[in-house]
């Protein structure tokens, strides 16, 4: 057998987002090392202006249709990997925004942070572009290792430490199951590319492989039963990482998802219905439900992150092109709204050190624009009318409905009320709770922006979302031959607001 | 020569060794080695099945699930250490500071 690796400068520009961040984060760890005495600040604004850059290539590529694929299928540039790209430097720019108090805390590595944030978020951007099962498995282990030192990254805090043992052992037992997954069903179709193995016939091998495949993937989107190393992990880890790890590693792995279950799985749709549908109800119940009971709000909103997966995963279900619209579009929407509510939970917690619900009563009366971003942001997640939220769950469940999967739409609602019991508790005690220290809280510049960022898009997505929904449908325009059974899809144009 | 069944069937093996490792060893580090056992579970079926397809895709995976074994043993036994020096332990059951 012989291999051949020939490539032009036009499938090297495929790569170009990639080949930046790469040069970015080589420059960064540079710099840091080179000028030890340089303020850290500067490496933050440094990263931020390389995934600027990066941010403006992929816009690029996205405006001008560019795809292709590299590496014998392994790495596919369409508008759908673009779309999940765009989302993944987007998290991360504001990400490194909102780390910059936190950074200072920090009394050794705080360089290195930088550094190991870019790396993760060039392994996802990897994730998303993954195109077989080889490249499936290098980019999630890729994007999650630097995750495994971030979480543990405050050394003198057992919390912290504690955290990062538990997300690496549970990493690393998903690794096994995929690597596993990926033997048995390379054995049973001697492929690899997602393509080449949707011609499979259904063996127990590789049923059993994509089983294990999928508990995988569960493993990093968090669903409901994958979900144990969620709540301590978020608890422990630095909150950026939390805010980090709470959107951009779900975001990436629902591109992996959405390849596999469309492209190499289409045919068996019933069967993987039935399993989204079961695992879906579980997330939004489950996370709902024990979210009522927890007193830190980053074990709050970790269990409400499970139940809004739960939610995704019903545009999932759905298998048709609107499901998959709708779930890109809900993405969008949670991007905002958990990145925007984890920014207000960093800014609280730089000055009050803590991050116990209780202490956040009265927030109004310390700092009235974050008490009122915060309530945004859960109404938001909540799903109340006018904001980003309530589109992403109509869409959704629009979808869902031209499927017949009425159960789902049924849990789906009882859960919206749960949800948002929870989250008016906590808008209570911001605004009607008597403060116990009623000093006024300081933010920085950059965490203002974060969260300025974070409202902007939350009202924006929620009052004109045209342009965003057909941004979403243009990127799914690979999967417009996958209707269901009734093929009566909505167009998006019955979406209230001018959608 | 060996039937493949004979090579799937050890693989299996292997991987039900590390499943139940991972679930009952109470230590980190003896939890660390079962899922690298998992993960040679994968490699000998990858090789396996790489040889009898005569494809070589499966043994570049395998290589490439070694390469990142290494990696992961490199990261692990690093936060294993750090946890070890804050607790003296690394005994899954006294690892138990977050919970609700």
């Amino acid at each position: 057998m012989k291999f051949t690796l020939t490539m032009s400068g036009a499938d090297l520009l495929l790569l170009l987002p990639e080949i930046l961040l790469t040069t970015w984060l080589c420059v960064v760890l540079a710099v840091d090392f080179v000028w030890p005495q340089l303020r850290k600040d500067r490496l933050a604004y440094l990263s931020v202006g390389g995934l600027a850059v990066v941010l403006v290539t992929l816009f690029w590529f996205d405006l001008a249709g560019i795809s292709g694929t590299l590496f014998k299928h392994m790495f596919v540039v369409d508008r759908l990997a673009i779309f999940f790209k765009i989302l993944i430097v987007g998290t991360t720019l504001l990400v490194i925004l909102a780390s910059m108090d936190y950074v200072r805390r920090f009394r050794f590595f705080r360089g290195e942070y930088y550094f190991l944030v870019l790396m993760s978020a060039l392994g996802m951007m990897f994730m998303s572009s993954a195109n077989d099962l080889l490249s499936v498995f290098i980019t999630v282990e890729f994007s999650t290792f630097g995750f495994y030192v971030l979480v543990a990254y405050l050394r003198q805090d057992l919390a912290s430490n504690e955290a990062g043992l538990k997300f690496f052992i549970l990493g690393i037992f998903a690794a096994g199951l995929l690597a596993y997954g990926i033997s048995l069903v390379y054995g049973e179709t001697g492929k690899i590319v997602f393509s080449d193995i949707a011609s499979a016939s259904a063996t127990p091998g590789l049923v059993i492989g994509f089983l294990l495949i999928f508990a995988a993937l569960g493993f990093k989107i968090g669903a409901v039963p994958f979900h144990a190393w969620i709540p301590d992990t978020y608890h422990g880890a630095p909150t950026p990482i939390t805010a980090f790890l709470s959107i951009a590693p779900k975001v990436a792995a629902f591109a992996i998802l959405l390849r596999m279950l469309f492209v190499s799985l289409a045919t068996f749709k019933p069967a993987w219905v039935v399993l989204l549908v079961a695992v879906s109800i579980l997330s939004m119940t489950y996370g709902n439900i024990v979210a009522i009971a927890q007193r830190n709000i980053k074990r709050l909103l970790a269990y409400s992150g499970i139940a809004q997966i739960g939610n995704v995963l019903i545009g999932l279900a759905a298998g048709t092109k609107m499901g998959s619209d709708a779930m890109l579009f809900y993405l969008l929407t949670y991007l905002f709204a958990n990145l925007g509510a984890f920014a207000v939970v960093i800014a609280v917690g730089n000055v009050i050190r803590s991050d116990e619900i209780e202490d956040y009563s009265g927030l109004n009366r310390r700092s009235p624009f974050l008490a009122f971003a915060m309530l945004v942001f859960l109404l938001s997640l909540a799903g109340v009318p006018p904001l980003a939220g309530f589109i992403g769950k109509i869409y959704i469940f629009l979808a869902a409905i031209d499927e017949g999967l009425y159960t789902l739409i049924v849990v789906g609602l009882i859960n919206v009320v749960i949800a948002l019991y929870y989250y008016l508790v906590i808008v209570k005690k911001m605004y009607i709770n008597e403060p116990v220290d009623p000093s006024p809280l300081r933010i920085s510049g950059p965490m203002t922006a974060v969260v300025y960022v974070g409202l902007a898009g939350t009202i924006i997505l929620g009052i004109y979302p045209r342009p965003f929904i057909d941004w979403v449908v243009g990127a799914t325009l690979m999967f417009s031959n996958l209707v269901g059974p009734t093929a009566s899809v909505l167009p998006p144009t019955v979406l209230p607001f001018g959608g | 020569m060996v039937p493949l069944s004979a090579y799937v069937a050890v693989s299996a093996v292997l991987f039900v060794t590390g499943l139940i490792g991972v679930l009952i060893r109470r230590n980190f580090i003896i939890v660390l080695m079962a899922i690298e056992i998992m993960l040679n579970a994968a490699n000998v079926n990858l090789v396996a099945f790489s040889h009898y397809l005569e494809s070589m895709t499966g043994q570049i995976v395998a290589l490439f699930v070694i390469a990142i074994a290494a990696g992961e043993a490199a990261v692990g036994l690093a936060i294993i250490i750090v946890v070890f020096r804050g607790k003296i332990s690394t005994n899954v059951d006294e690892i138990n500071l977050l919970k609700w």
